[in-house]
């Protein structure tokens, strides 16, 4: 067998945590029940990986089935990577797709390999007919680099696609070209939205982040709420500003809704503003050119941080619309200019 | 004004016979089947009918607002229009409750609920939260990425809403029959399938392998499914090949020109259901 892909396998498996290792392994579906019997788990891990892989010899393993793994590792700590959002578009009254994934998915491939003589490009699908795809990048003379790949993932017959660069970028438009051709495509844009949590992501894009629907239940449900906000209180504790207390709270909850916040870590602005001030004169005043700087919010999860702000006392309610329209832009990347 | 645009006394007494017309005959019909077709045949009147009186009402409220008064129209504040399209909207979802759109009003809108269904079985609901401003918004729903919905609200959001949910509807509607067709093919039919069932999200290419059985003779045929209109359950093309070496007797060949027609005519599962049955009949005529 191929060392390198012996080497590969080694150093996927060293990366796993050993509390994932057999659910990773499991999922892999290369060795079976009884080899994975005769393993160890309890040995040292560069021992267990040695013992791995020579199983994996034992079963002929190929590159496909080694990138494979590295898929599933990826799959499982997905938000080890950051991930950008492409939106692709087609020309107007197009016919509809009548593409399956396997047309795609055959298309993808063709294309990145009629471009570079060495790529390693490998699929795995998921439920909800979605697909992942784990790009190797070579060039006309060397080998694919199997330790910086890309990945993608794609939902058929949707304009979005979640990439994940590696550190080649010199790749990118190449890429972009086989999505937006293979999904039968014209044109492909990067969108302002990038972050570690892909699910959150997808939560954003499509729209799935309020599930909360007024129905002819649902009305009874708010007043119950309400009831339980005021019986959990503590009677020895008077509130001097109730009626504004409960105005932030009512504003932030028309703002924010009921749900969980779909999890970013951050947001920037990028500022090219006069400098307004209310003070007279002052050398900032007279500047003819724009300021330019940068503002970026961060945290372990800012859009709940941001609907905590209000009721905190540290912000008033309502919170600037450039904070709010977050989600429902799909935007967390933003340039502001003077109008 | 605008309170008349709600369905008045004879529509909803017209419609409270039917629906007890509906349910005295459910009652008497012991087979299933036959309600069925009761019920479909009466929902399709109930449907049609329906259809009719908020056309006819519609033309009314039309002729009325051309013929009034100029001063009148410059004195209609914003908060009258506002609520005139509430009351629009209210009206077209009371009219098309049979239909499966349902609807709450809120304090911004209207949430429309569109509840699929295919032959009879109930499939799932999807919303459209509706902020009625100008112009008329969709707030936030639960339509898969898939649908064209953005091309949908494009066509007909500002200018016709009623066309809009209708047009929603078919498309959902039409969705959740062909994956029902294909969950239930691979469901209960999976001892058919050679390989597993290709699909994509909108289920509107599907591909499998399939085997069949006629006296003692067994061959592999090839299925590619397509439904280029997207508000349709049945396939607008299919093409079934012979998978293998061997060309196939003529006996087969009219077999596999018949399944091609069948794939056409007939929902998916039922054409490997009525395979089942003719190769139990296959069966206890050899035995």
């Amino acid at each position: 067998m191929d060392e390198t892909v012996a080497e590969f396998i080694k150093r996927t498996i060293l990366k796993i945590p050993m509390t994932k290792m057999m659910t990773v392994l499991k999922a892999w579906d290369f060795l079976s029940e009884n080899q994975l019997q005769t393993v160890n788990f309890r040995k040292r891990k560069e021992s267990l990986a040695q013992d791995l892989v020579l199983l994996c010899e034992e079963n002929g393993v190929s590159l496909n089935d080694a990138a494979l793994l590295d898929i599933i590792y990826t799959q499982f700590h997905r938000h080890q990577r950051v991930w950008d959002l492409f939106q692709m578009a087609k020309e107007p009254g197009e016919d509809i797709d009548l593409s399956d994934m396997e047309q795609f998915k055959s298309s993808f491939k063709k294309i990145l390999q009629r471009a570079l003589k060495n790529v390693t490009v490998t699929f795995r699908d998921t439920e909800e007919n979605a697909v992942w795809i784990r790009i190797a990048w070579g060039t006309q003379y060397r080998k694919p680099n199997q330790y910086k790949p890309a990945y993608v993932m794609y939902y058929s017959q949707t304009p979005y696609a979640f990439i994940s660069f590696s550190q080649l970028r010199s790749n990118t438009p190449l890429l972009c070209q086989a999505l937006t051709i293979a999904s039968k495509h014209h044109q492909i844009v990067k969108m302002d939205l990038r972050s570690r949590y892909l699910d959150s992501l997808k939560a954003i894009v499509f729209k799935q982040y309020n599930q909360n629907f007024e129905t002819h239940n649902s009305a009874t449900h708010l007043q119950e709420r309400r009831l339980g906000l005021d019986i959990n209180m503590d009677s020895r504790i008077i509130h001097e500003n109730r009626i504004e207390k409960d105005r932030v709270h009512r504003v932030t909850q028309e703002i924010f809704g009921d749900y969980s916040q779909p999890r970013l870590e951050f947001a920037q602005y990028k500022l090219e503003t006069k400098f307004k001030s209310d003070l007279n004169g002052g050398i900032l005043a007279e500047r003819e050119e724009p300021l330019r700087c940068l503002v970026k919010f961060s945290s372990p999860h800012l859009l709940e941080a941001l609907k905590s702000l209000a009721s905190a006392g540290i912000a008033d309610a309502p919170l600037s619309p450039l904070l709010t329209c977050i989600p429902s832009k799909g935007m967390n990347y933003f340039k502001i200019k003077d109008k | 004004t605008a309170r008349t645009l709600v369905p008045g006394l004879s529509v909803l007494a017209h419609l409270e016979k039917l629906e007890t017309q509906v349910n005295r005959s459910r009652k008497k019909l012991e087979e299933p089947q036959g309600a069925q077709a009761v019920e479909s045949s009466l929902g399709t009147k109930i449907r049609d009918k329906l259809r009719s009186e908020v056309k006819q009402r519609q033309a009314r409220v039309a002729v009325r607002d051309t013929s009034v008064e100029p001063d009148q129209t410059l004195e209609i504040s914003e908060q009258k229009a506002w609520e005139r399209k509430r009351e629009n909207v209210k009206a077209i979802l009371q009219a098309y409750r049979f239909t499966g759109l349902s609807g709450k009003l809120t304090s911004r809108g209207v949430c429309v609920c569109i509840h699929t269904a295919f032959e009879g079985t109930l499939l799932d609901s999807y919303f459209v939260d509706l902020v009625i401003q100008k112009p008329l918004r969709i707030h936030h729903h639960s339509i898969p990425a898939f649908i064209p919905l953005e091309e949908i609200s494009a066509k007909y959001l500002q200018t016709n809403i009623q066309h809009f949910l209708f047009s929603l509807c078919e498309y959902l509607n039409a969705y959740a029959g062909r994956k029902y067709q294909a969950d239930q093919l691979q469901r209960d039919f999976a001892a058919f399938l050679a390989g597993p069932l290709q699909r994509n999200s909108l289920c509107n290419v599907l591909s499998f392998t399939y085997k069949v059985e006629l006296r003692g003779q067994a061959f592999t045929f090839c299925a590619r499914l397509l439904y280029k209109d997207l508000t349709v359950t049945l396939p607008t093309d299919v093409t079934v090949t012979h998978q293998g070496m061997d060309t196939l007797p003529t006996s087969w060949e009219e077999q596999r020109a018949s399944h091609e027609n069948l794939f056409c005519t007939k929902a998916l599962h039922k054409v490997f259901a009525s395979f089942t049955q003719r190769e139990k009949l296959d069966m206890s005529l050899v035995h």
